[in-house]
């Protein structure tokens, strides 16, 4: 009678893991791995599908479907406005739209978006509209007490307000939204004869009379755009996370391979198929799996819903996109949890898989033969991360020479390629090292040359860990410096861009008094107006679409700080060209067309085709879209550009808080400003505000980034936990012939912190690479323009100091436990050794 | 049972290819017991190896249970192995993550011959039943020996291969487990062909061989 498949495979199945009964730690270090990877990875992606969600109902709502048809002069729509374009033949359509706060919001200001639109007029097939045609349902919506849409995830909200319609549950609306009939929501709002905006179906191409500018969805700057880079940031870092958790996995699977060596040719010795081996550590991989990615999806929900609420106030405040702060996750989320967690395991695995299906069965009774084998796979490995590290120089190379076409997804495989090179060359580097200091030593120090020769023979089993650290650290040094550069950068940018120290954006008809009355005042130095509008660029003689046009005065205090990039003859000649009619255009521009100055644009203006000369390229850090600035007199004549902004430069004087305060009072009582409808904006309250908002921006990453550190530490420990029975074995010896635990456990302490050092002194490059990889070719890639590279030698000791730290930590336990390993076991254990 | 003609196995060195194996012949029948003798190097193990179809011979044929084994791929090999090989091996390679119980019963369980009578019997007469429950590791030398020979006996094989099957154990162990070895041959009545280079091991044996510079000829004790 012979043996069913089935029957094989479950007895090798039981034996394979009976190892973890004896080996728990193994287990737990796998489990672990497997756990943290899946949390960090399904925690972030919890947070980018949840948010996606809510992306794609506004944009359904918002952006896709209507033009928009606002005034040339920048004065707010009226009720004429709309009567007028109606009585001319024209099917537009008014749409307000408010805030409404809420009462007991969970944080200060939180206000939901109320919709008002007109039913009637409404292009038919619009996102807006959606009215199922029903004829009661339509005299519901348009007669008291009327009625208001409202998504699920609202409702809660909602129901804090008093006095509003009965409500209609639809789930397509983005959260914190209402809509209704535009009379309910102009009492609401306490919006009389204003109106928002009014659209117009694409497919109507009617002229329009020429105080008015028609926008198509196209030309609104994608309001998507910085909060997708902030989204990829997160992914990156999820990323990030879920590699250095399966390095931990890697390791532990190492390890157990490495222990069952001889289990795997004795049960081929007794009969069972390679085949069956093999799909038994398939299996084996497939549970392991399984329970890992159960909880690291649950714990990465979990950490989701703590998270979110953050996230939400985050992007609403940085990028002005409403996201729901509960978490709607599509089915895709969770089979995308499961299939990557089993993905990054069997890839992690497949090391393993190839050498069990390799073992030569004859080599029963050399468990450890590989070891001999080490010499020759560190110099693969360092081949195969010289090629890795060879390919990331030249894709930098290429992403160099293509300035301004980058690819993010070429600018990820760069990090990537340099991140894996660096860490397959860590541990043939560590062995090199190790090899130069055991030559070096001086041969009375015993100890300390057993210590190294020990260390070199550990490196096969602490490598994993070691790869995962130098990935953490340099990440951290990386990710750091980049933030620390962006804020510097950033800080000195606002400082030279803000000159002004109060900005007054009065109503149009104000705007000639107000800058009169200003202009008198003796504690009023200098006045800078400024202009914003857009015209269609051309390039080629071909529509390159819009681009943003922006208005400066280029006075003296302007010209002495205002940043550029770069020139044809240099700053001052810049902007003399600029005042003899030329243009400065921002970095985004110049990257996205290829421009440079001394090239040539051409701009679609009202008046016609206007030819303009580049002057120079300027930085222009957070804004998504291209921009041309021309002197502010040039863009109101030749472009119509509606007025603007007035920047108040005060004279110095000794109490400027004082002298601020009397201005904006005044400005206030005679042209009724106040500073809580934007048209009063104080340049403290802007820059710190403006702080505030990059604070936030980085706070989720440095979080992410330390969590990272976190697991990299813990990927070291459970190295050594895993290995430490295995290792009193080989200290058991000394510590027969004299040498003390004390001496032992600071040994063994001083062996991790040499190896952890070893590998942050190759992190410190590698983290300088990588803020170089994120400021010039990431940075550029996502947002269009380029930091310049800062080197904080601080963060660079914290790198160092951090190895060292997580060293000691990862090794306190281990040494703890050989410190209180009575001397019984010692003598057992050196017995066996 | 096995048969084994005009085995060569030569293997490559740095200083040339070294012919272990030369035009062997070797036959052993049914419940038929042989020692096969020779210095350490002579190929002793070699020969074990290519009966136990671990191994394939450059030239000649090894036919085990009239099933010729070049014939076979590598599944079919350790399928056979499996049903009808016992093989006792001089480190033991007992499984530190398995009961005692569970070693000497894993080779029966994967050819689905647990026999949980015969199991006990084993266990009784190796004097391991007391220590069903425990560890390989918390065993003696002479203990684990005992286990492994149980384990390769466990699924009742029609051959058991032994190489030095008490070459760790010392002079009153080696007797012990020797005789308890030959006991349980007689018991189970299968074939047994052992590689010791021990005389006083050997001497048990109905058959004699001498592997000697990889040619085999006859012993006499």
């Amino acid at each position: 009678m012979s043996a069913t498949a089935p029957s094989v495979l479950r007895t090798t199945l039981a034996t394979l893991l009976s190892h973890y009964r004896r080996h728990p730690g193994q287990l737990v270090m796998l489990l672990l791995g497997l756990w943290v990877a899946s949390a960090l990875w399904s925690g972030v992606q919890a947070i980018n599908a949840s948010a996606r969600e809510s992306y794609d109902r506004a944009e359904a709502l918002f952006s896709a479907d209507l033009d928009r048809i606002t005034r040339r002069d920048g004065a707010a729509l009226t009720l004429d406005d709309y009567l007028d374009l109606r009585r001319a033949g024209l099917p537009v359509s008014p749409i307000i739209e408010g805030e409404l706060p809420l009462p007991n919001g969970k944080s200060d200001g939180e206000r939901l978006t109320l919709i008002g639109i007109e039913p009637l007029t409404l292009p038919s097939g619009a996102s807006l509209a959606q009215q199922d045609g029903d004829a009661n349902a339509l005299r519901d919506w348009l007669i008291p007490p009327y009625r208001m849409r409202v998504a699920p995830d609202t409702l809660e909200q909602v129901r804090t307000l008093n006095s509003l319609p009965p409500l209609e549950i639809t789930p397509d609306l983005p959260p914190a939204t209402l809509v209704t009939d535009i009379a309910a929501a102009a009492r609401l709002l306490d919006m009389d004869r204003g109106i928002t905006r009014l659209v117009i179906a694409p497919e109507h191409d009617v002229e329009l009379p020429s105080a008015f500018v028609r926008t198509s969805p196209d030309a609104l700057a994608s309001p998507g755009q910085l909060a997708d880079s902030f989204h990829l940031n997160l992914t990156a870092m999820g990323l990030l996370a879920l590699v250095v958790g399966l390095f931990i996995v890697h390791a532990a699977l190492g390890l157990a391979l490495e222990q069952r060596l001889g289990l795997l040719r004795t049960l081929r010795a007794l009969g069972v198929p390679a085949r069956t081996l093999i799909l038994a550590l398939g299996l084996e991989l497939l549970l392991m799996g399984s329970i890992g990615a159960l909880l690291g999806i649950v714990s990465g929900v979990i950490l989701a819903q703590l998270l979110l609420p953050d996230v939400a106030a985050t992007l609403d405040s940085l990028y002005d996109t409403t996201v729901s702060d509960t978490l709607n996750l599509p089915w895709y989320y969770w089979l995308g949890g499961v299939a990557i967690t089993l993905g990054g395991l069997f890839s992690a695995g497949a090391s393993m898989l190839w050498r069990a299906s390799r073992i030569n069965v004859l080599g029963l009774g050399q468990a450890q033969a590989w070891r001999g084998r080490l010499r020759g796979q560190l110099r693969v490995q360092l081949l195969f991360g010289g090629v890795l590290l060879a390919g990331a120089g030249f894709l930098w190379w290429y992403l160099a020479s293509t300035a301004g076409r980058q690819d993010l997804a070429l600018g990820f495989t760069l990090v990537a390629l340099l991140l894996l090179g660096a860490a397959l060359c860590l541990p043939p580097l560590l062995a090199g090292l190790l090899g130069l200091l055991a030559r070096y030593l001086p041969r009375r120090a015993a100890l300390l040359q057993w210590g190294v020769a020990d260390l070199q023979l550990q490196l096969p089993q602490l490598s994993l860990a070691m790869m995962a650290l130098l990935l953490a650290l340099s990440a951290n040094l990386g990710v750091g410096s980049m933030v620390g550069g962006f804020r510097l950068t950033f800080l000195d940018w606002l400082d030279q861009r803000l000159l002004a120290d109060l900005y007054v954006r009065p109503a149009a008809e104000q705007f000639e008094d107000l800058e009169a009355w200003l202009k008198e005042r003796s504690e009023v130095a200098t006045l800078l107006p400024a202009r914003s509008t857009e015209a269609e660029l051309i390039m080629n003689g071909k529509n390159a679409g819009p681009v943003a046009l922006f208005g400066i005065a280029p006075k003296l205090i302007l010209r002495d700080s205002w940043p550029l990039l770069d020139t044809q003859d240099g700053y001052g000649a810049a902007w003399r060209d600029l005042i003899a009619g030329a243009a400065f255009i921002n970095e985004q521009l110049a990257r996205r067309q290829g421009l440079a100055p001394g090239d040539r644009v051409q701009l679609q203006g009202p008046t016609g085709l206007v030819t303009l000369d580049i002057a120079a390229v300027y930085p222009d850090y957070g804004n998504p879209r291209g921009e041309i600035t021309l002197p502010v007199a040039r863009l109101a004549r030749e472009f119509q550009a509606p007025s603007g902004t007035l920047g108040v430069v005060l004279a110095p004087t000794q109490d400027r808080e004082r002298t601020l305060t009397r201005l904006q009072d005044a400005l206030s009582a005679r042209f009724r400003l106040a500073d809580n409808d934007a048209s009063l904006i104080d340049q403290q309250a802007l820059k710190q505000l403006a702080t505030e908002v990059f604070e936030r921006t980085f706070t989720i990453t440095r979080a992410l980034n330390a969590l990272t550190l976190g697991v990299a530490g813990l990927a070291l420990l459970t190295t050594l936990l895993a290995q430490a029975e295995a290792r009193r074995a080989q200290l058991a010896p000394l510590w027969a012939m004299g040498v003390s635990r004390g001496r032992l456990v600071r040994l063994q302490i001083g062996q991790l912190v040499m190896a952890c050092l070893g590998t942050a002194l190759l992190a410190i490059p590698l983290g300088l690479l990588l803020t170089g990889a994120l400021v010039a070719v990431i940075n550029v890639a996502a947002f269009g323009w380029r930091l310049p590279l800062h080197v904080f030698p601080a963060q660079i000791a914290m790198t160092v100091a951090l190895a060292v730290v997580v060293a000691i930590v990862a090794a306190l336990i281990p040494a703890w436990r050989l410190r209180r390993v009575p001397p019984r076991q010692l003598l057992q254990e050196f017995a066996a050794a | 049972m096995l048969q084994m003609t005009g085995i060569t196995k030569t293997y490559p060195t740095p200083q040339g290819p070294l012919k272990v194996l030369d035009d062997v012949d070797l036959s052993l029948a049914a419940g038929e017991s042989l020692a096969l003798m020779g210095e350490s190097g002579s190929g002793k193990s070699t020969l074990l190896h290519l009966a136990a179809g671990l191994d394939l011979p450059d030239k000649g044929s090894v036919h085990l249970g009239g099933q010729r084994l070049s014939a076979l791929n590598e599944t079919k090999r350790a399928t056979l192995r499996r049903d009808q090989l016992g093989l006792v091996f001089q480190q033991f390679h007992l499984v530190p993550s398995l009961s005692v119980r569970n070693n000497l019963s894993l080779q029966a369980r994967l050819a689905g011959r647990e026999d949980d009578a015969w199991t006990e019997h084993l266990l009784t007469r190796l004097g391991l039943a007391e220590f069903a429950a425990r560890y390989p590791e918390q065993l003696s030398g002479g203990q684990q020996q005992r286990l492994a020979i149980g384990r390769a006996l466990a699924p009742k094989p029609r051959l058991l291969l032994a190489d030095e099957p008490t070459g760790n154990l010392d002079e009153a162990a080696a007797a012990q487990v020797l005789a308890l070895l030959q006991a349980l041959i007689d018991e189970s009545g299968c074939a047994l062909l052992m590689v010791t280079h021990s005389a006083q091991v050997a001497a048990p044996m109905q058959r004699h061989l001498l592997l000697k510079r990889g040619k085999l000829m006859d012993k006499a004790l």
